[in-house]
């Protein structure tokens, strides 16, 4: 496979982190670089290669991936960068290439002898900025994942490849800006407490002028029972704002006891774009949160990666046997077995089981004016699995529901093309033709809302969706479930 | 020489599993749809290994040429243990099923140049190959249309194959049936059973271990172990109250609102 510099999408590459947030958050080699100066230090190759060895020795879907890929080209057209770009090395299997032929070089014998001629490449710093340009336009979504037939999943090529970049120095402002501030903060907004404290009043007055109720929201209170996480973008983010006024509009109703917090205020996790440290670090904030709040189990709102941590990874990174208490609905008295471990729900479960047991009332009359459908994001999709329950909600809050072209919907959905780290405006150009295969999904469903249970979907749906010059309403499930529920 | 190639394709096969298995996988990997118990997991894993069931959603035509080609590798070798060890079946199953074996060959032979001719045609399947993909498709067709022609052309009874099979495992070896071409089909199958544990042929036991499908879709519900997961320098909520002070004491008293 030859590397040409001239490639279509060779030119959507995204900005260099500042010095200033290098140093903050103790990234090694903190340096003014760009990606045509890379302004690498001197034993990089050794560092990278070293690193490539322990991550080898770390992961064994690494290891395994490396070795039995057979290079069918079965993912190659599944990708929406490759199909959006055409650019080959955007296929699942070359992008995995440019890290295999590394591995195959230095680490196994045919390699070693034959260098080329065994598939193997050099490790050199014009390869390591065509990693810098590929491994960031993977947004992890994991579809090529679904469709390879030993489940090869070139998100876990993508994050060893990014966890040996951040080892040389090589990260994105688009992660590392948002992450310094989350953990100086608590949100990668960087919303301080009294900003925070600003948004929940505001929310509470508007919801007093729509419904004429007085909601309450508690902040960092202690012994709460649940704690309450939402991805720090609901705070003041369009349409994002619709939905987080839904939360606390059902809270209110059902009269439940939770709490927000200003310390870990942030429920989405940019680290785990990075690598496997800073992950654990934001998502410690949260569990550590809830042992000092003393709540008995977390309810998260809608978020996708999000979701990912919380569900896949959490239990694991930061979860120990004593921590918290199985969640128990105290409206329904529904056992969350599911997350026994982790004690943490996702609000669409928890909204699901609500309407299951008739516990809300809901008027969907409300929803009429809209055809709705649902564009399955990424993560809970993939990751969790959770296909059926936001589903169920919105056949319950609105009469008109329509599904997406089953090419692009349930496990098999092309997401927002923004996640893992891509959400920047220097990506917008490669996203808006990544996108399109869902655009033209929503245009054939002739709906006129699309229902997300992502903030980053929320963030950029607006915006592609004017650039399709499709006119189509983007919010929350929960922005429907709001707008139904009968408020006394 | 087979007693070598035996020790390779075994002890590379076992190496290579014993390798993967001594690497932890760190977090779940799962990938939807994931069932949560393990006989869903089981029925998932039967699904992929008998009918491709993955390979079958990204769309039809590679789906049926790689599970045909699978079935008719199955179906070969098969063939070659009947041949070996219980000729008489066939006179039992009918003449006319072994006639089947024998175009069974024949279109493997085919599905083989399926797969050559893809790499070759289709620009973006070639653009990710290697000398190694078309080495190993070459190889296997020339194993297959040499043991085709073998057959076929009757040069080599099946009785001395079966008579030099039953040498090597009674470690009474004998020279193997005086046939180039059939001897060429030896020594070709034995490169290729050397080669397989450090290829990419190996997939066919690592196929079933990606995490990514053995999985079960329960990680909210059970501690998945970690071994390496290290220790994370965090700021303590008390430093972070004490830079907020101010910030904090507008929610309520003790930074709480209740």
């Amino acid at each position: 496979m030859k590397l040409d510099r001239n490639f279509a999408a060779q030119k959507y590459v995204l900005h260099p982190t500042r010095k200033k947030d290098m140093e903050t958050m103790h990234l090694p080699f903190p340096r003014d670089w760009n990606p045509e100066n890379l302004n690498l230090p001197q034993n990089w190759k050794e560092i990278a290669l070293a690193k490539l060895d322990e991550l080898r020795g770390k992961y064994r879907e690494l290891q395994l991936f490396l070795d039995i890929c057979v290079a069918c080209g079965a993912c190659a057209d599944k990708c929406p960068f490759f199909i959006g770009t055409n650019d080959p090395h955007n296929m699942p299997v070359a992008r995995q290439e440019l890290l295999r032929s590394v591995y195959r070089r230095y680490f196994t014998t045919a390699g070693k002898l034959f260098h080329g001629l065994a598939g193997g490449r050099e490790l050199d710093e014009d390869l390591i900025r065509q990693w810098y340009v590929y491994f960031y336009q993977c947004s992890q979504c994991r579809r090529c994942a679904v469709f390879c037939p030993y489940g090869i999943d070139t998100a876990v090529f993508t994050m060893a490849a990014r966890e040996v970049m951040s080892a040389i120095g090589l990260t994105p402002r688009s992660l590392t800006e948002s992450i310094a501030k989350c953990e100086i903060v608590g949100n990668h907004m960087g919303m301080q407490p009294a900003a925070m404290l600003n948004s929940i009043s505001f929310a509470e007055q508007e919801i007093k002028e729509e419904t004429g109720v007085d909601v309450h929201v508690p902040v960092n209170k202690k012994g709460a029972e649940v704690f309450f996480l939402v991805p720090s973008a609901d705070y003041f983010g369009e349409p994002h704002w619709h939905t987080f006024k839904g939360y606390l509009k059902l809270f209110h109703r059902i009269g439940l006891d939770y709490t927000m917090s200003t310390y870990a205020s942030e429920g989405g996790n940019f680290g785990t774009w990075l690598n496997y440290e800073h992950m654990k670090k934001l998502n410690r904030k949260i569990t550590a949160e809830a042992r000092r709040l003393g709540v008995k189990w977390i309810l998260g709102g809608e978020c996708g990666h999000m979701w990912r941590v919380l569900h896949s990874y959490m239990g694991t990174m930061n979860v120990n046997s004593d921590f918290l208490e199985e969640p128990v609905s105290p409206v329904t008295g529904t056992h969350f077995r599911i997350a026994q471990h982790s004690k943490t729900v996702h609000i669409c479960e928890f909204t699901a089981d609500l309407i299951r047991h008739e516990k809300i009332p809901l008027d969907p009359g409300k929803n009429k004016e809209f055809k709705v459908t649902f564009s399955d994001s990424c993560n809970p999709a993939r990751f969790m699995g959770l296909i059926e329950e936001p589903r169920y909600i919105l056949r319950n809050v609105c009469p008109n529901y329509v599904e997406l072209d089953p090419s692009v919907n349930r496990e098999r959905t092309i997401c927002c093309t923004a996640g893992g780290g891509l959400l920047a405006d220097e990506t917008l150009p490669l996203r808006l033709r990544a996108i399109k295969p869902k655009i033209d999904a929503i245009r054939e469903s002739q709906a006129n809302f699309l229902a997300l249970i992502c903030a980053i979907d929320k963030a950029v749906y607006p915006e592609y969706l004017k650039h399709y010059d499709l006119p189509v309403q983007v919010g929350g499930v929960h922005e429907l479930v709001s707008n139904a529920l009968v408020m006394t | 020489m087979p007693y070598v190639t035996v020790l390779l394709f075994v002890g590379g096969l076992t190496f290579r599993t014993v390798r993967w298995l001594s690497i932890p996988v760190p977090t779940k990997v799962v990938v939807t749809p994931a069932p949560v118990t393990w006989p869903g997991v089981f029925e998932r894993m039967s699904l992929e290994v008998l009918g491709f069931r993955s390979l079958m959603k990204g769309g039809w035509k590679l789906w049926l040429g790689g599970w045909l080609f699978h079935i008719l590798l199955g179906v070969t070798l098969l063939t070659h243990f009947i041949n070996f060890f219980d000729y008489g079946l066939w006179n039992q199953l009918g003449y006319g099923w072994y006639e089947v074996a024998g175009y069974a060959g024949i279109a493997f032979a085919s599905m083989v140049a399926f797969l050559l001719l893809r790499r070759i045609f289709l620009p973006g399947v070639r653009y990710v190959s290697k000398a190694s993909d078309y080495g190993v498709l070459l190889l296997l067709f020339g194993i297959i249309i040499l043991g085709d022609y073998t057959r076929t052309f009757g040069a080599v009874s099946v009785s001395a194959v079966s008579q030099y099979v039953y040498g090597l495992l009674t470690l009474q070896p004998t020279l193997p049936p005086n046939n180039t071409v059939f001897l060429l089909h030896l020594l070709l199958a034995q490169i290729f059973l050397m080669y397989l544990p450090f290829s990419k042929v190996s997939h066919l036991v690592g196929w079933v271990l990606a995490p990514t499908r053995n999985q079960r879709n329960d990680a909210r519900a059970l501690w998945h172990r970690n071994p390496w997961n290290p220790a994370v320098e965090l700021e303590p909520y008390s430093s972070y109250a004490a830079r907020y002070e101010r910030e904090l004491e507008e929610l309520g008293p003790g930074g709480e609102r209740r």
